[in-house]
């Protein structure tokens, strides 16, 4: 790939913000992306009243910040754009173009790229940020879902829920160089801090599996059952982990639980009820506080981590899908 | 030294070997009937469709796709092979050719009910699974019983278990019943009456209509007189796989009560509104492969049959026959986009799964509704369980 001398600055200065957050804005907003009311709920993170309503363009789902945290990127699935939130106005400023249907996406900001999945037409597209045009598509089995950039930016991995895999992409060729079966429905990734493990939750057949990234083969697997709860009912979805890679939080959707792990062992710790069919979650930077974004029930879950205890629930905007904190 | 080079000369051999071998193919059939009379379209007039009824072929086509980028992932190629006869009595032969020249095992039949035992006769003991997308009669799950049959089309047992279920949960519990003269009405009407029997429902009163407009039938043809009743009842139930009579029910009653079955609200295999469980993802490649056609029941029972065939092949890492027939019939479950995966019942190998009951724009409800339990799975409680069952297949 040729390299610009203009790309080779913004890599150096993606870099230095990478490593600088101080130029966070540290505001602590709680943002809330909303699929059928189409717009992004912004909450206070001490009172947790509704301090703003940016309308978006149709389905908001997945959402990132610009590594200097004066935007707010947000895939928008049914007109097919991610919309660029300016993090000073909290208003749309900009509508870069993707493919079908858009869910969820990564941010490469030393190649200014974006990754994402568009999960009606079957392809991992890559997105120049500044020209804001897709300039490669990858197909993938049926309906891919999760996207994960590798740390180097070498590799991408995507979930396919209809083909039961998780693709490994090379993002500098453009092409997929290997696949691995995993669980019913594949949906959303989490790394450990060690970089070892690929966390992938199977909605369907109700687990987590573990991917040794190194080998790219499942060296284990987790499955959820909540007191009280029938198995069918347990659809894993959201994961999040612990800085210190101890602890999992994964949300189990239709059984409206978050499930707590205990990362090293593997072992399952505890269930915390929260409302109906949590997906996105959340935590804090300071890992106090895990915000869970319940699907059916319009509202968001707020968890105290050390207690494992809901604390309250906020009514939001309609099928509320994930959380994204700046803080 | 000597023998370093003769073992990178096998393995090189293998290699090229391994090269030259075309990956394993699992090839479906898909055994459709020319001038099929179910899949004729229903006409008001010559220009004006109120159904279609196509063949489900798209449905088989879409999952088919679907496998596509799998086969390299699983280095096991998927083909579907259209196979169209001329007459029922045609259809046997046809799947034993193509079993034998075309060493094709997996069909996914769309055939009347009538058609399904002379050809389960001729199966009969073969490696072959035959996949039923289209008839929903419960005699071929009772009767008929069938090792190498599996039903993937809800029972009319099953779907008229899913109506019941939610009038009761509504305390819609008084119906007023209307049969067409058709031989599936009946059918349609027993299966009915049996899931209202089960779930406690009443059937309060029952009449026979016949469409026309002569006067000296009207007792028969006259909706107002059809559902005048000397008590009161909370929805009337039409049987009328014709439909010309059903449409011009609804607002015709003497009372204002819903009418359900026939129209109106339907229990379905399928609905092209359907919003959970990925459904919306699934139409849309249905409506793009089948040039804006809705996905529909028998569609969605063909594609889940192909479906279940290539998740047999991705489980089991297998093209094999026998492996793949064993992952299908142990009860494994298949994500069939509506909710509880789906699986194969042992005693009749009928799938279980949800029925959606469904207006022309929206899935109302999906049953097993919240509350009708069951020691096992709640999907179960639909059509005939293991107990009611005269079919001991698998024992």
């Amino acid at each position: 790939m040729p390299v610009d001398r203009r790309s080779l600055c913004l890599a150096a200065l993606a870099i230095v913000l990478v490593i600088a957050p101080a130029a966070a804005n540290n505001t602590g907003l709680i943002f809330v992306s909303n699929e059928k009311s189409n717009n992004l709920i912004v909450l206070d993170p001490k009172t947790h009243k509704v301090v703003k309503d940016i309308k978006t363009s149709r389905r908001p789902r997945d959402m990132h910040f610009s590594a200097d945290r004066s935007q707010l990127y947000v895939a928008c699935g049914d007109d097919d754009v991610i919309e660029v939130i300016d993090m000073a106005k909290l208003e749309v400023v900009r509508r870069i173009p993707t493919g079908n249907s858009p869910e969820t996406f990564a941010i490469d900001e030393r190649r200014r790229r974006i990754y994402i999945a568009n999960e009606e037409s079957s392809t991992l597209a890559t997105i120049d940020i500044d020209k804001g045009i897709i300039v490669h598509e990858v197909p993938t089995a049926g309906e891919p879902e999760g996207v994960l950039l590798s740390e180097d930016g070498r590799i991408i991995y995507v979930t396919s829920e209809v083909g039961n895999l998780v693709h490994m992409v090379d993002t500098e060729g453009g092409h997929v160089i290997n696949d691995v079966v995993v669980g019913t429905r594949p949906r959303r990734f989490a790394v450990t801090p060690d970089r070892k493990e690929l966390w992938v939750t199977a909605e369907l057949s109700g687990e987590v599996y573990i991917i040794d990234r190194e080998k790219f083969v499942v060296s284990g697997k987790i499955e959820f059952l909540p007191p009280g709860m029938r198995k069918s009912d347990v659809t894993p979805v959201g994961l999040v982990m612990t800085a210190d890679g101890k602890t999992a939080f994964v949300t189990l959707g239709h059984a409206a639980h978050v499930a707590v792990v205990d990362v090293p062992t593997r072992r399952i710790t505890g269930y915390i009820l929260v409302g109906k069919r949590p997906w996105g979650i959340t935590l804090t930077r300071d890992e106090r506080t895990l915000y869970v974004a319940n699907g059916l029930g319009d509202d968001v879950t707020i968890i105290d981590v050390k207690s494992r205890k809901a604390l309250q629930s906020v009514p939001v905007g309609r099928v509320p899908w994930g959380v994204i904190i700046d803080d | 030294m000597v023998l370093g080079a003769a073992a990178i000369f096998i393995s090189f051999a293998t290699l090229v070997r391994a090269q030259d071998a075309p990956p394993p193919k699992v090839t479906i059939g898909f055994v459709d009937i020319d001038g099929d009379p179910r899949h004729e379209p229903i006409r008001a007039y010559e220009r004006m469709i109120l159904k279609a009824r196509e063949h489900p072929f798209v449905g088989a086509k879409v999952a088919i796709d679907e496998a596509q980028a799998l086969s390299r992932a699983l280095k096991i190629d998927f083909a579907l092979e259209r196979i169209t006869v001329k007459s029922a009595d045609a259809i046997a032969a046809a799947v034993m050719q193509a079993r034998e020249k075309g060493n094709i095992r997996f069909f996914v039949v769309d055939a009347p009910a009538d058609a399904f035992r002379p050809l389960a006769q001729a199966m009969k003991g073969r490696d072959v699974l035959l996949f039923n997308a289209t008839a929903a009669d419960d005699a071929l799950r009772r009767e008929l019983c069938s090792r190498e049959v599996v039903h993937t089309l809800p029972s009319l047992a099953m779907t008229t278990d899913g109506l019941v279920q939610h009038l009761v949960s509504r305390k819609w519990r008084d119906i007023l019943v209307l049969q067409g003269p058709e031989p599936a009405d009946a059918a349609m009407t027993r299966a009915f009456e049996a899931s209202a029997k089960k779930f406690g429902a009443r059937i309060v009163g029952k009449r026979d209509f016949k469409p026309g407009t002569d006067p000296r039938e009207r007792d028969q043809n006259n909706p107002l007189l059809l559902t005048t009743l000397n008590r009161d009842y909370d929805v009337v139930f039409i049987a009328d796989d014709a439909f010309d009579f059903a449409r011009a029910l609804p607002y015709r009653t003497q009372r204002a009560r819903p009418v359900i079955g026939a129209i109106d609200l339907e229990p379905v295999a399928w609905h092209w509104t359907y919003e959970r469980h990925g459904a919306p993802q699934l139409n849309s490649r249905f409506q793009r492969a089948a040039s804006g056609r809705r996905m529909e029941s028998q569609d969605w029972a063909a594609w889940i049959a192909v479906k279940m065939v290539v998740q047999a092949a991705l489980r089991t890492g297998s093209a094999d026959f026998a492996k793949l027939r064993g992952f299908i019939l142990a009860g494994n479950g298949f994500d069939g986009y509506k909710g509880l995966a789906v699986s194969v019942r042992p005693w009749d190998q009928q799938l279980r799964q949800a029925v959606f009951l469904a207006t022309p724009n929206a899935v109302i409800a999906s049953a097993p509704i919240d509350g009708f339990l069951h020691r096992v799975n709640t999907l179960d409680t639909l059509g005939d369980d293991e107990p009611e069952t005269p079919c001991k297949l698998n024992r």
